[in-house]
């Protein structure tokens, strides 16, 4: 190894290691955002759920009880087990959403063809009409097509709203997406497989996982399509939610909120370090 | 050729169409709506055995909802074989609909509501809009602990009940205070008049239509009219427009000595609950006249808060369980509704639910029954049932109650 190459390399790794500091800070602040935002707020909630005499002015509970997290934990309030209903949905509708997503999102992002437009409306159409002005219509098709009343049907309906975000995402990383990696695996002599498993999909993950997330968060705070077409015989934590939320009992609909919001912090915490978005394949989330 | 393949295409069309009506007709014959008048109780029971019983309710107190999934649910389970899945739905807008669309999409059978806790305008809609099963309220055997002839059962605010929904519970208004803040509550509405005015800003109540706030200024509706008797019945447009003048005058002169000058109102219960428990208001009202027993014990009010009721009495209602037209499980269902009036399941009601006032008369109840609800231990502020029923004011007809509340709207709140 000659010396001045030596010399020059040290002068790359120097450069990258302060940018690298920089994105240090960086995340940090991202990091304290989160805590701030996210972790901060459930502190009075957390309260509440234990108070049990709380009048204005006192800045604390006076007293405090367990009784909302017994109830919680009575097998007759059905929380776990509408906890396991929606994580099932949610979790469907996402891996759903992935499968049929992606390759939407690359045609949206990549290809041009007649009708691009149109069809980008309609996609995006569930996010702009809300969901309680066709409730009656969607009820009423799903009832003649047997899906009402059961959990596949719950499933497709939160599809609805949720899709579109997941295409949005897949499609603003397509539209950045850099092919030629792929023709070059391709002519390097890997199959089609090899080339999604080692060039796509590292360079589009990041994507999935946002709209993943998204998918997931949309699904799970679903309460007028599930009641509707779940029919009482799918119930969900957001069914159970809103019933006390609006009851004044705010130490119960405190508890359950810390539950609600529960898989949203983990799920954010656990795919932060893919929220950046920086990769080869790719320039940023483009036309989002 | 393409001749042929049409005529064959309308044959298979005909045939699917033909046995699809014949299994529709098949199935009408054996519909438990057209047998079930002449069956027996016994029979009923029979069929009711292992049907699944999907009861929507409302599902804001943990009480309850407890009481329904425990409780009830398991005795059902276990004397008769019938499961009772709850459905906790924060309104009756919930099932109106959900039954209305499945009306319209033409799903008569295996609908998804087996019951209902239904009264007043969702009863009158969903009776208006044929979603009812009935009349089945007098095939029931222990509506013999009811007083039936009276009309309370007869009539659901003002609309005829014709046995198209059977009793579940009592509710009445009662006035709710802290004892250690007040020691002698205002207990006529001429006396309250009086009260709001010397203490300004310590009283209000939620801007109707909140089904509360509602209810609460039809006792001053009353009061001008110089009592119910003469607005009972179905409406009558001169009778409301001389009374409301008086009405809206009244509101309006005490409006400057609300809380925050009357410049605003609490926009539902829950919010005068709240204003209440933090001491900004001294007075409060609920139509469960064991609610403040309830919050005592979940802890948002103190242990000193008490009720009463006016001397010229308080408003009372009963509310109901009523089961769709296109329920599969109506044998069950109305198994439930019968349940629900057992000497067992009443006193139950009294003694875990807070006092919950009573549809049975207690007279009627056996003995041991009898006993067992009047030694049941209420919380202090909990009234009992003879100074509830002794003080006890009739609901207006629904229309009554639209135009005073779209009146107070007009003519207090945009005034």
């Amino acid at each position: 190894m000659s010396q001045s190459a030596g010399l020059s390399k040290t002068g790359v790794i120097k450069k990258q290691s302060h940018k690298q500091r920089q994105s240090n800070v960086m995340r940090n602040i991202v990091l304290l955002g989160i805590i701030v935002g996210v972790i901060l707020p459930m502190i009075p909630q957390l309260l509440w759920s234990f108070s049990f005499r709380w009048y204005f002015p006192s800045l604390l509970p006076t007293e405090l009880s367990s009784r909302a997290w017994v109830y919680v934990a009575n097998p007759n309030s059905k929380i776990l087990e509408s906890f396991i209903v929606s994580l099932i949905i949610a979790l469907s509708v996402t891996a759903i959403g992935i499968v049929v997503g992606v390759p939407a999102g690359k045609a949206l992002g990549m290809y041009k063809f007649r009708g691009k437009e149109l069809i980008e409306l309609i996609i995006l159409a569930p996010t702009i009409v809300p969901g309680l002005a066709v409730i009656m219509g969607i009820q009423i098709l799903f009832i003649r097509f047997g899906l009402s009343d059961n959990i596949v049907g719950v499933i497709i309906v939160h599809l609805l709203p949720s899709l579109p975000y997941m295409i949005i995402s897949m499609a603003g990383v397509f539209a950045n997406y850099d092919p030629q990696f792929e023709e070059q695996a391709r002519s390097l002599g890997a199959n089609a497989i090899k080339t999604f498993y080692y060039i796509t999909l590292p360079v589009i993950f990041p994507g999935i996982v946002v709209g993943a997330m998204f998918t997931f968060l949309i699904s799970w705070s679903q309460y007028i399509l599930t009641i509707m077409v779940g029919g009482g015989r799918v119930i969900t934590l957001p069914v159970l939610l809103f019933s006390f939320a609006g009851s004044g009992d705010n130490a119960i609909a405190s508890a359950l909120s810390i539950i609600f919001v529960l898989p949203a912090i983990v799920i954010l915490i656990v795919t932060s370090k893919y929220l950046s978005g920086k990769s080869g394949g790719m320039g940023g989330f483009g036309s989002i | 050729m393409k001749k042929h393949l049409f005529s064959v295409l309308v044959l298979i069309l005909t045939i699917t169409t033909l046995s699809v009506w014949s299994a529709s007709q098949a199935e009408a014959g054996d519909k438990f709506e057209d047998r079930f008048q002449k069956m027996s109780w016994n029979g009923i029971v029979a069929e009711a055995k292992g049907q699944d019983v999907y009861f929507y309710m409302w599902g804001g107190s943990d009480v309850i909802n407890n009481w329904v999934n425990g409780f009830y649910a398991s005795r059902l389970k276990s004397k008769y074989g019938v499961t009772i899945e709850m459905v906790p739905i924060t309104g009756a807008q919930v099932y109106v609909n959900k039954v209305l669309s499945e009306k319209q999409a033409g799903k008569n059978t295996r609908g998804a509501v087996d019951l209902m806790w239904i009264n007043g305008e969702n009863f009158k809609t969903m009776r208006q809009g044929n979603l009812l099963f009935g009349p089945y309220a007098h095939r029931l055997p222990n509506m013999k602990y009811l007083d039936a002839s009276d009309p309370a059962f007869q009539y659901d605010f003002g609309y005829p009940v014709e046995g198209y929904e059977s009793p579940y519970g009592a509710a009445q208004m009662v006035m709710i205070y802290d004892q250690a803040r007040i020691e002698n509550p205002p207990t006529s509405i001429k006396a309250l008049i009086q009260w709001i005015k010397t203490n300004p800003g310590k009283f209000t109540y939620p801007a109707p239509p909140d089904f509360t706030g509602s209810a609460f200024v039809r006792h001053f509706f009353y009061y001008v009219a110089g009592g119910p008797s003469s607005l009972m019945g179905a409406f009558d447009q001169a009778k409301f427009d001389e009374v409301s003048a008086k009405f809206y005058k009244l509101m309006n002169e005490l409006e400057p000595y609300l809380w925050r000058k009357g410049t605003t109102y609490p926009e539902d219960i829950t919010k005068l609950n709240e204003l209440f428990a933090n001491g900004e208001v001294l007075l409060n009202f609920n139509y469960s006249p064991g609610d403040a027993a309830s919050k005592v014990a979940a802890g948002k009010y103190p242990d000193s808060v008490r009720t009463f009721v006016f001397d010229g009495g308080t408003i009372g209602n009963i509310n109901y369980l009523a089961i769709p037209f296109n329920s599969s499980a109506k044998a069950a269902a109305m198994v439930a509704c019968n349940e629900m009036l057992s000497p067992e399941v009443q006193y139950s009601m009294a003694a875990v639910r807070n006092n919950w006032p009573l549809v049975v008369n207690v007279e009627k109840l056996p003995t041991e029954w009898k006993n067992k609800v009047n030694n049941i231990k209420r919380h202090p502020s909990v009234l009992s049932g003879e100074v509830l029923s002794t003080h006890q004011l009739p609901e207006l007809m629904a229309d009554w109650l639209v135009a005073i509340e779209k009146g107070w709207q007009k003519n207090v709140l945009e005034k």
